[in-house]
């Protein structure tokens, strides 16, 4: 009798081991998903802060340059684009097409001299290019902890976990390739 | 066999060295905090009074509302990205507090002729990007400009330790910092104008009566308020144990090349 009680005692004690070790696995997993989102509200607040900034930009620097409607337009659109957006891909996507009609604007601005000496055009530039820093740290941020969650959905236990409760693969956000390359521009 | 034994140990080796792998690519590379840690010029452009300053203000500032103010010079970026290089190293030093993220950090690479202010979180209510950029322009890149880091840094420095001070009420004794850029206001140019005057007087009148003495040298551009006076902060008496409160910073500030 003794032995088939030990017997049911062992059973009862893997059991729960499993169980233990299920539960910490899941709640790590949650708190590693937590933290994704948090890191990706930290760039959308930065997103929304930088698409904010462009009409004062663009109202600012119009009186000046009357021959660069192209340029101005593409950071229009642009905002529009990242102001549309509502997954990680098309906001990565537009927010890189926003940095480089930036940089376009940012290299003819070198040609008026005006502009580049008017307060409130240093004061948005100043403000934009912290905004565009913030955003380049959340996202460093964000895709570490990404990286995190997606290398721990796919081990084991987890990926069983992960597959069971619907975790899935978070999706990097991405700099555009030419990210520090200057644009070539012809005078 | 032996062959098969080979390979196995190699992919357990190369196992090895992935395990290792992430740590030593997702770190860059910046500077360590020195002792001092308010202080940490690699680029060796201050002077032994500015340093001195420094140490003192920033400590006592620090003593009284955990607030971090720290100087790095570095000779070079070495190809990394100034605004990156700062965050990495903001964070890396802890600057400021871990729970109200005070810390700020000025930095300067040499080479590159860049300078950068990063504000942490718990900063960018009182100091905004657009704000510190107008700080730099006032207060430091006229002299970073004439390759007279140590005057910009020290007088950048003031300017902010002010900001930080004010915010908290904090009653450290700092000399006013220096306005260069010009201002567009004839009242105000009248008044720098009697103020020269004044200056100039008076400089007239130190030569005269320190005919003889160790006259200070003539620092025209040195502060217009508190001659003398200086710091009323000693040095702590346990030195060295300066460190990070564990600050952060999501990358607010501005940079500027000089």
């Amino acid at each position: 009798m003794k032995k088939s009680t030990m017997i049911i005692l062992g059973v009862v004690a893997v059991i729960i081991l499993v169980i233990a070790m299920f539960a910490g696995s899941y709640n790590s997993l949650v708190d590693k998903n937590e933290k994704v989102d948090k890191e990706y509200a930290n760039i959308s607040v930065q997103l929304e802060r930088r698409a904010d900034l462009i009409p004062n930009l663009v109202n600012t620097v119009k009186g000046y340059m009357e021959h660069e409607e192209t340029i101005i337009n593409s950071i229009t659109e642009a905002r529009q684009n990242l102001l549309n957006a509502n997954s990680v891909e098309e906001e990565s996507k537009a927010n890189n097409q926003l940095t480089d009609s930036l940089n376009a604007l940012m290299l003819v601005v070198e040609n008026y001299p005006d502009l580049k000496a008017n307060q409130n055009f240093i004061q948005l530039s100043d403000e934009l290019a912290g905004t565009e820093n913030r955003i380049a740290t959340a996202r460093r941020d964000y895709n570490e902890v990404a990286t995190d969650y997606n290398t721990a959905i796919k081990k084991f236990p987890t990926n069983l976990l992960a597959s069971m409760f619907g975790f899935e693969k978070k999706t990097y956000f991405e700099v555009s390739e030419g990210k520090n390359e200057v644009p070539n521009v012809e005078f | 066999m032996l062959n098969s034994k080979i390979k196995k140990s190699y992919f357990f080796f190369v196992f090895l060295l992935t395990l290792f792998l992430p740590i030593s690519v997702c770190a860059m590379d910046t500077v360590s905090p020195t002792d001092e840690f308010y202080i940490n010029d690699y680029a060796d452009i201050l002077s032994t009074e500015t340093e001195e300053y420094i140490m003192s203000h920033s400590s006592a500032l620090n003593q009284e509302t955990k607030a971090q103010i720290v100087v790095v010079t570095i000779p070079s970026l070495e190809g990394n990205s100034l605004e990156e290089y700062a965050t990495t190293l903001f964070r890396k030093f802890g600057i400021g507090d871990s729970d109200e993220n005070n810390g700020l950090l000025l930095l300067l690479a040499l080479e590159e002729r860049q300078m950068r202010v990063e504000v942490g979180y718990g900063l960018e209510g009182i100091l905004p990007d657009a704000k510190t950029g107008r700080m730099q322009d006032t207060y430091m890149i006229p002299y970073l400009k004439e390759d007279n880091f140590d005057e910009g840094i020290l007088n950048g420095y003031k300017a902010f330790f002010q900001e930080v001070a004010s915010y908290y009420d904090f009653s450290g004794e700092i000399e006013q910092p220096v306005e260069e850029e010009n201002s567009d206001d004839d009242a105000f140019i009248f008044i720098f104008f009697l103020l020269e005057f004044g200056m100039l007087a008076f400089f007239i009148y130190l030569i005269f009566y320190n005919r003889n003495g160790r006259g200070r040298g003539m620092s025209v551009g040195g502060s217009f308020s508190s001659f003398g006076g200086g710091s009323s902060f000693s040095r702590g008496s346990s030195f060295g144990g300066f460190s990070g409160g564990g600050g952060s910073s999501g990358g607010g500030g501005s940079s500027r090349g000089f």
